[in-house]
């Protein structure tokens, strides 16, 4: 996921913004972190450069 | 059918498919064309063969149901997001013509469609694309920030599709497009084939009638719903899904039967628009 993205992405639950932390990045794009939501409390986990932006219920 | 036994079906059916490369290849089917099938149905549904050989092998797995991006005539610069954008197909078109400054978004719920996609976007140095896991009933994007929202043959597997057009009317900017391509009916399907949950993932069982499907539309908020062509939705393309195959020879259906729901099912290419001064 590039960071250049994350102005246009919101939290599918309550479409909050939502804050970067990075575990994992390369020159490119970041490849594992998380993305928080600054208005509600959900969580959403960054693998493999892909950020995982189901709901928490369709979370595998 | 319970809406999350066919969120399931659906993400499980693509991911077969994902990982077969095709939507063909069933052990009950003779087709077993792979890629080169997708493209062979891909031509005949309208796209170029400049456009089949512009984007990623392997992001084509025929799947679709019309060309949603010849439509949109998409603009350099445009933000565009796909709903269902599977292994990225639709997304790399896109990319292709929205140039450097512009970028792409696809959606999509299945993983193992995803990986394909990032994939072929890192083989194929695409910098303007990226992909995200999410449902097009709740779309992670913000509001008022997309210019055109695009969907090819995917709207129809969701469980509540006036919730994919009031999440896609919010994610676009005021004046922003919405260029989608889907199943529809022109009369309710028999029996054997709506309450089939196989029929889902061949995009037949889940479709709407064509009048609640554009007014879902509508009540959405959009302005100028516009049908810009209606075609006969072949319905070998249905049957080159393994699970509908087996549907046909495991429920012994006849041939009129076929050609009945054959004759109900068409493919449709909507074009509506966000009004100005709305957010």
């Amino acid at each position: 996921m590039k960071r250049e993205l994350m102005d246009i992405l919101a939290c599918p639950m309550c479409k909050g913004t939502l804050q970067l932390d990075v575990t994992e990045e390369d020159e490119n794009e970041v490849i594992t972190g998380s993305l928080k939501c600054t208005q509600c409390p959900e969580t959403y986990p960054i693998n493999d450069g892909i950020p995982n932006l189901l709901p928490p219920d369709l979370r595998d | 059918m319970k809406e999350e036994e066919v969120r399931k079906t659906v993400r499980e059916g693509y991911a077969r498919i994902a990982e077969q490369g095709s939507s063909c290849c069933a052990p009950a089917s003779s087709c077993c064309g792979g890629t080169d099938l997708g493209q062979n149905i891909s031509r005949d549904i309208g796209y170029t063969q400049e456009e089949l050989d512009a984007v990623p092998e392997g992001s084509n797995l025929g799947l679709g149901c019309g060309n949603p991006v010849a439509l949109a005539s998409l603009r350099e610069g445009d933000t565009v997001l796909d709903l269902g954008s599977g292994a990225g197909f639709d997304c790399f078109l896109a990319a292709n013509q929205v140039g450097e400054q512009g970028r792409v978004i696809g959606v999509d719920m299945t993983p193992e469609m995803l990986e394909k996609a990032r994939e072929s976007a890192r083989r194929d140095g695409y910098e303007n694309v990226e992909f995200r896991l999410g449902e097009i009933e709740n779309i992670p994007v913000a509001d008022n920030s997309v210019d055109v929202v695009i969907s090819n043959c995917v709207i129809n597997l969701s469980p509540d599709k006036r919730r994919v057009f009031t999440e896609a009317f919010r994610a676009l900017k005021p004046g922003g497009r919405l260029m989608v391509s889907d199943i529809v009916l022109l009369k309710e399907l028999p029996a054997f084939i709506a309450n089939s949950i196989e029929g889902y993932i061949g995009c037949v069982s889940g479709a709407l009638m064509r009048d609640e499907y554009l007014g879902g539309i509508k009540a959405a908020g959009f302005q100028d719903v516009k049908t810009i062509d209606e075609t006969r939705f072949p319905f070998e393309l249905m049957a080159n899904d393994p699970t509908v195959a087996a549907v046909i020879e495991t429920e012994g259906i006849s041939p009129e039967q076929i050609e009945e729901v054959s004759g109900s099912v068409i493919s449709i290419k909507v074009h509506a628009a966000k009004p100005n001064g709305t957010a």
